[in-house]
């Protein structure tokens, strides 16, 4: 008796003991995350999250290629070809857009995940070193000003067509989001609404970046984000202005030959040409050029090229170069044509070089009958030259289109200058809704506040 | 005192069917209270008051005797196994009970039924065994993840797979793998160590495992030893697997024709003439065009052949298996040891799968009052795997190139593609280059170990305490050579890289048993905890630029292009309780509950209690009923209760930054995860009713269960805007219902020499969303599986198809809009109206009826079983396939040879479009795409012979037995694709059933083997 007394004794020990010894063992925290209260503490959570605003900018559904390659295939018709499977591209492709194209839905996701990012820096730039905040707002201005101008000339009717007061174009979120409630069911804001946010985030992000920022935002990237802006307002005196002061500043110059503007990481180290005013950098470890991804080929004859060579450049366009143009040889061909700009796995995704602000100042001119930095036809020549081509005589607006449609030919212009210049794709004019990308689907879904694009 | 009539009696007690001898019989005197129990020789002596005395002796599993002494003093008995079902031993949560006395429903496999089967995990062999569990094995690759359904799906954005327990050890089943689809980490268990397995399904039976129940539990009770003599078994087994369907895609000289079709037909459309150089028919078909190019030149000379590039995904896959069990003991000491080495290529090429096990399972009495025991499972699997269905480097794809491409390059000879050739050829990456020049290995070694000691304080009352620990080890090496270099740019001198996982899971249950009998009542308690932690750590590594491709390993890579380190943790803290009730054999009662903390959830709701009841009443115990021979028993058995689930990842409820947003070198960090404070466990609700019966002497005996299932709170991924910056939450929103009956009838049709025995099961669930709140839920390929209110999760939700214009060969949609008055738009659309369509459900990838029969004829030495199974009613999407190759020559791609009923003007009344190439038409997402997924398949064959004793003891053994036997030789079926079991692995998650993306059929195997016993 005495024996089962003893073990009774041992076990009712041994279960208290376990029964009371592990509550506070539920108590877990991630180890790869940390609490969002605790993320915005000092000036350093500030700066890194600045760095996550880039990461997000250089996703390949925004900057990463996304807007580019869009821009390509919804404003090409005869120049290039789509022969790859991604259903989403060849949609774009033949402007017959499903409310759930994958291009648009990820694009409009990860863009304002990206603007998130940024609301989320805005929100504590008073923890931000004094000496920094200037900077880090500018960059984040900078970002989320692209962002929502990239947004609405794809998923908007383009500036002035019809009433910018009404037209619907994106809506505007300003500040970070913690939890859901009924503010975060966002209608459009007009078209109107949105430039004027895009060039008050643009305007001040010029004013607060410095002259160098390394691999970062700079005041030029803004000048020349702002040029493009005012180009598709048509506000010729803006563009050429802000294009004037990239120009002028002398922080870029034109390189030759030609070709030492690409393939940044294959002959350059990852390093940009000094015409760049600003990239995405792409390296091994992080970030990839999905403009390489549907434009590039594997080429074997110039190792470290890839690419799934879904986008082929057709006849048409190669017959619009002048004899001995350079740029005329830079494509490779093996069963198709490809062009050579995108070929470098690891290589910058390019999103202003000088060369644009030259040609954007030439048509600004042109347009306003000015000389502001230099004539049409000195800036014309300046890119013909670089380009083995002979000086033109004269600059006339077709002349000066026409070679920005080859100089910049596959770098993400072609939608947006056809819209702003008002020309037909193909047969349709440049105000078609197919010619616009839908609302996604998912976001119609859940948002009840939204309204579709016309044709959707 | 001496007793002057009292007789003392001996004997030994055996098994009818082997003769072995069976220790811890009872041997009671009826009538009385004295007893004894035989044994570990299985002898007995009993004294009994007279020779008018009757012995019972009884054994669990096995028909009990009554014999009258009479004036034998030696009485020598062999028992008889009982094949009446309702006497067997069922294994419970923290416990056993005898299959009559059962309120809640609890489904059993022997694993004998299951044995020597060749497939590489035990979920897999499944299918078909237990009423009410659907499972389906997904696709043909070895070692991946099984999905199995226990009474629908009861979840939506946390898992639905059921809660899998070895020994009393919850263990690690989720994907570990970096590559391909989900990986199974059961596969890391030989099969042919299980001596049975439980499948929980209803709450009664469930509620003891609690917050982990609701997709029911799956507990696995490993062989352990018998006392008395030392058998030892060794099994081999050899065969040949080979793939059990094919789609029929065109030959070369069908795609010349269709394309040149298709292209012609595109140049009509786009104004070009066919002659012009930039038309789509001189870029088919001219000098330097595709057919030129991707023939390698041969199109239109006599070296034009018709290559079937489909029939290079598949190759015939030897297996073999060799097993060896041994077991045995003392009355004391028992024990259990086997060993297996199981060696498994793949139908599919480069899909290669090897496994060395080993198992000891030991227990030990080392006192009357204490029992110690241990069971070790040890493993090594190693896996060659193939990648996702998705990827260009699936074999499968090659189904899609171009018949005309020759196999080889011939200016090199070399494998099409290969350099120094050109890579660009064939029309896609080739995926035997990946075969050839590419590998990516798992390694996973396991550890499965579970100590238990016993302490019973009185007859009564016993503590049980078990610490379990399940380790998984895991390493995976990928490396992908230069000729690689198409599918991944980054392999242009050499892709390495290596992933090392560790899973440490930690159980302990810790519990007091007391079973009481008090005259007419019988009482049994269970009361007790457990904790389990569970710690998963990820280091991974990349490297690039190797100097050749001698050089595999990373130490080599001169950029080491990538790496991480990452940890996760989540852990249970139970407190459990179960009382059964059993009033004169006829009145049963169990109460249970269990209180769970996890540390999924946050502090506001971290505990949930999860209580469940149930009743049961053996009518045939009462008195009119007592001796009715034909309805020889009959139980009625209802059970309520509650349990939960909170598969829904680690820290959900958590606002969160994560800092894995650097860009170019400098570190950065993003929010990642909106938070959720008072989120909580899912809870599902269940009754269930069901009848047990058994006729004719129980001869033919069965059940039928009628089960709702109500899951509220259900653990959503909830959408919200995008604009926020974020895509979901998870919320507690939204309830769902599932229903359903079960049968099953077992019989034996005849007994004696010839033995013919069948088993029948069949399970109809309807699976209901009743609520989500207006949450689109959607996903799989293309966003075609949905979960909406009113419809069963995952249905197929996409525009109608209405086929062909007759007289241009446009495709057709229904527009199923509303009209002003409240009816449906039947009119149609054509492709450029396709946005105008609404999207209806047209399809329900969950399947109504799911069934399995078994037949079993023994004569002599001969054994015979067949084995069938089946679903019907559920739908498949084979839109990932019919997208690209049934797409009316949209693409270069190889298209099905259904595609050659293209409408043409001769051909104007089919339902196949006009075929347009670079054009959309009818290749949209739409119910074109979806088809019957019902089958019916001969799942097992097996036939087998023992050799008679007498030639069989002259070679020294005790058993030959030599088999054939064979999987999934035959299916039944009406779907157009590979294989009606299908589940791709691209896109897959809960809800996103029924899809088919170039997924790898299943193996039809086809094997034989031999058994000797010692």
């Amino acid at each position: 008796m005495k024996k089962t007394i003893t073990r009774y004794t041992c076990l009712l020990a041994a279960s208290f003991l376990l029964l009371t010894a592990c509550d506070s063992k539920l108590d877990v925290l991630p180890t790869q995350t940390i609490d969002e209260s605790t993320a915005l503490s000092t000036s350093r959570d500030v700066e890194v999250t600045l760095i996550g605003c880039y990461d997000g900018m250089q996703d390949v559904d925004v900057y990463g290629g996304a807007f580019q390659v869009a821009s390509e295939l919804l404003g090409n018709d005869v120049e290039l070809n789509f022969g790859g499977t991604f259903q989403n591209l060849l949609e774009l492709f033949n402007k017959q857009i499903t409310t759930a194209n994958s291009t648009a839905t990820l694009t409009w996701n990860d863009s304002y995940n990206t603007i998130n990012r940024c609301n989320n820096v805005l929100s504590a730039l008073d923890v931000v070193d004094e000496d920094k905040r200037a900077r880090i707002e500018g960059e984040a201005r900078f970002i989320r000003g692209s962002l929502f101008f990239e947004l609405v000339r794809l998923y908007a009717r383009a500036w002035g067509d019809g009433d910018n007061n009404l037209n619907p174009g994106i809506p505007l979120v300003l500040t970070p989001t913690r939890g859901v409630n009924e503010d975060n069911y966002p209608a459009r804001s007009s078209v109107a609404a949105v430039y004027a946010q895009v060039l008050d985030d643009l305007t001040k992000a010029k004013q607060l970046l410095p002259a160098s920022n390394t691999i970062y935002a700079t005041k030029n990237a803004a000048s020349a984000q702002l040029s493009r802006v005012y180009l598709m307002q048509g506000n010729y005196a803006g563009a050429r202005d802000e294009a004037n002061a990239v120009i002028e500043s002398g922080r870029q110059r034109l390189v030759t030959p030609f070709s030492s503007l690409f393939f940044t990481y294959l002959t350059n180290g990852g390093a940009n040409p000094e015409e760049y005013i600003f990239s995405m950098i792409v390296t091994q470890q992080d970030g990839s050029n999905a403009i390489n991804t549907y434009f590039g080929v594997n080429f074997s004859a110039i190792p470290g090229t890839s690419g799934r060579g879904d986008i082929r450049v057709l006849p048409a366009h190669l017959n619009l170069y002048e004899a001995g143009d350079v740029r005329r040889n830079f494509f490779v061909t093996t069963n198709n044509t490809f062009t050579q700009k995108h070929l470098d796995t690891f290589g910058n995704v390019l999103l202003f070089r000088l060369a644009e602000m030259y040609l954007t100042r030439a048509e600004a001119n042109f347009r306003l009958s000015t000389v502001v930095g230099a004539t049409p036809l000195e800036d014309l020549n300046r890119i013909r030259t670089r380009a083995g081509l002979g000086a033109a005589t004269t600059a006339t607006l077709d002349a000066i289109l026409r070679e920005r449609q080859l100089e910049l030919a596959f770098e993400g212009h072609r939608l947006h200058d056809w819209k702003r210049t008002r020309r037909n794709i193909g047969t349709r004019p440049y105000n078609s809704p197919m010619l616009i990308l839908p609302i996604p689907q998912r976001e119609m879904d859940v948002n009840k506040n939204l309204v579709q694009n016309e044709g959707y | 005192m001496v007793r002057a009539q009292e007789v003392r009696v001996s004997g030994q007690v055996t098994s009818a069917e082997d003769g072995s001898m069976l220790p811890g019989v009872s041997v009671q005197v009826k009538g009385t209270t004295s007893g004894t129990q035989t044994d570990a020789s299985g002898n007995y002596v009993i004294s009994v008051p007279s020779s008018n005395s009757v012995l019972v002796f009884s054994f669990v599993g096995l028909v009990s005797q009554e014999i009258t002494v009479g004036n034998q003093t030696v009485l020598d008995v062999a028992l008889a196994s009982d094949l009446r079902t309702l006497s067997e031993v069922v294994v419970t949560g923290f416990g056993s009970q005898i299959k009559r006395d059962l309120t809640g429903n609890i489904a059993q496999v022997k694993g004998q039924d299951i044995e020597n089967m060749p497939v590489a995990s035990v979920d897999a062999a499944l299918q078909g065994r237990a009423a009410g569990v659907y499972i389906n094995t997904g696709s043909g690759k070895l070692g991946e993840a099984v999905t199995v359904r226990i009474r629908g799906n009861s979840s939506i954005s946390a898992s639905s797979q059921p809660l899998y327990v070895i020994d009393g050890t919850p263990v690690t089943t989720s994907d570990q793998g970096n590559y391909g689809g989900e990986t199974n980490p059961l596969a890391d268990i030989n099969p042919n160590d299980i001596e049975s397995i439980e499948i929980l399904k209803d709450a009664s039976a469930g509620a003891i495992y609690g917050s982990r129940a609701a997709n029911g539990v799956v507990l696995i009770t490993t062989k352990r030893g018998k006392a008395g003599k030392t058998n030892v078994s060794i099994n081999y087994q050899m065969g040949v697997s080979e793939a059990t369907r094919r789609v029929r895609f065109m030959n070369a000289e069908e795609y010349v024709n269709f394309f040149t079709r298709a292209a012609n037909t595109r140049d009509r459309i786009s104004g070009y003439d066919y002659d012009d150089p930039d038309s789509y028919t001189q870029y088919m078909l001219g000098p330097g065009g595709f057919l030129d190019y991707y023939s390698y030149g041969t199109f239109g000379t006599p070296q034009q052949g018709s290559y079937d590039w489909q029939e290079q995904a598949f190759q015939k896959g030897p297996m073999q298996q060799l097993d060896f069990q041994m077991n045995g003991g003392s009355d004391k000491t028992r024990f259990f040891v086997s060993g297996q080495y199981l060696n498994q290529t793949g139908t599919i090429v480069g899909n290669n799968l090897d496994r060395i096990s080993g198992r000891m399972n030991l227990d030990h009495k080392a006192y009357n009052w204490l029992t110690v025991g241990l069971s070790m499972g040890l493993a090594r699997t190693n896996n060659r795997r193939i990648p996702g269905d998705n990827a260009f480097s699936n074999p499968m794809q090659m189904a899609a190139l171009t018949p005309l491409t020759p196999f080889t390059d011939p200016e090199t000879g070399l494998i099409a593609g290969t350099p120094p050739g050109d890579v660009n050829l064939p029309l896609y990456y080739n995926p035997l280059l990946s075969v050839n020049y590419a590998k990516f290995l798992q390694v996973s070694y396991r550890n499965l170990t579970s100590a238990y000691a016993q302490v019973n304080f009185t007859p009564d009352l016993r503590f049980r305490s078990e610490l379990g620990i399940d380790l998984l080890n895991q390493n995976e090496e990928g490396y992908y050579q230069s000729q690689t270099v198409r599918n991944i740019a980054t392999a242009s001198n050499g892709l390495g890289n290596n992933y090392s996982t560790f899973v440490t899971n930690y159980n302990t249950n810790n519990f007091l048993t007391y079973d009481k009998l008090l005259g007419l009542h019988e009482i049994g308690a269970t009361l007790g905890m457990s904790y389990q932690q569970s710690q998963t750590k990820r280091n991974f590594v990349e490297g690039t630029q190797f100097p050749s491709n001698s050089y595999q390993k990373i130490a080599s890579a001169a950029t080491k292009s990538d790496g991480s380190s990452s940890e996760t943790n989540f852990r249970f803290l139970s407190y459990f309780l179960r009382v059964n009730y059993k009033f004169s054999d006829k009145y049963l009662l169990s109460v249970s509950g269990r209180v769970d903390g996890s540390s999924r959830f946050g502090s506001n709701s971290r505990y949930g209690f999860f209580p469940a009841v149930s009743a049961g009443w053996v009518l045939s115990e009462e008195n009119f009923l007592k001796n009715n021979n034909t309805l020889s028993f009959l139980k009625l058995r209802a059970s309520y209760g509650l349990t939960g689930n909170s598969e829904i990842g680690d820290f959900p409820q958590l606002g969160l930054y994560s800092g894995d947003a650097g860009y170019a070198g400098a570190a950065g960090q993003r929010p990642s995860q909106i938070g959720n404070p008072d989120l909580r466990w899912e809870e599902t609700l269940q009754a269930d009713f069901g009848l047990d019966f058994g006729l004719l002497n129980n001869r033919i005996n069965g059940e039928i269960d009628y089960y709702v299932k109500n899951t509220s709170g259900l653990l959503l991924n909830v959408n919200v805007p995008s604009t926020t910056g974020f895509l979901s939450q998870v919320r507690n929103i939204g309830k769902l219902e599932n229903k359903g009956v079960e049968l099953v009838i077992n019989t034996q049709n005849t007994v004696g020499a010839f033995k013919w025995n069948t088993s029948f099961n069949v399970g109809s669930n309807r699976n209901k969303v009743t609520d989500i709140q207006g949450q689109i839920i959607e996903g799989g390929v293309r966003s075609m599986s949905r979960v909406m209110e009113g419809q069963p999760v995952g249905v197929f939700y996409t525009v109608e198809y209405a086929g062909v214009d007759p007289n241009n060969g446009d495709a057709l949609f229904y527009k199923n809009t509303e009209n002003p008055d409240g009816s449906v738009d039947r009119s149609t659309v054509t492709n450029a109206g396709y946005n105008t369509a609404q999207r209806v459900v047209v399809g329900n990838p969950n399947p109504k009826l799911v069934g399995g029969i078994t037949n079993t004829i023994s004569f002599k030495g001969i054994d015979f079983s067949i084995f069938f199974n089946g679903v019907s009613g559920n739908a498949i999407n084979f839109y990932g396939v019919g997208q690209y190759s049934s797409a009316n020559g949209i693409y270069e791609d190889n298209q099905t040879a259904d595609q050659l009923n293209a409408w043409t003007p001769e051909n104007p009344n089919t339902d196949v479009p006009e075929a347009r190439f670079y054009r959309s038409n009818g290749n949209q997402a739409s119910s074109r795409y979806i088809y019957d997924g019902s089958y019916l398949r001969l799942r097992t064959l097996t036939l087998g012979y023992t050799l008679p004793k007498s030639l069989t003891s002259r070679i020294k053994t005790e058993r030959v037995r030599v088999y054939l036997s064979g999987l999934n030789l035959a299916t039944f079926t009406n779907y157009k694709g590979w294989d009606p079991e299908v589940r791709t692995d691209y896109n897959a998650n809960t809800y996103a059933m029924g899809n088919d993306f170039y997924t790898p059929p299943q193996p039809r195997t086809v094997l034989v083997g031999i058994n000797v016993g010692f």
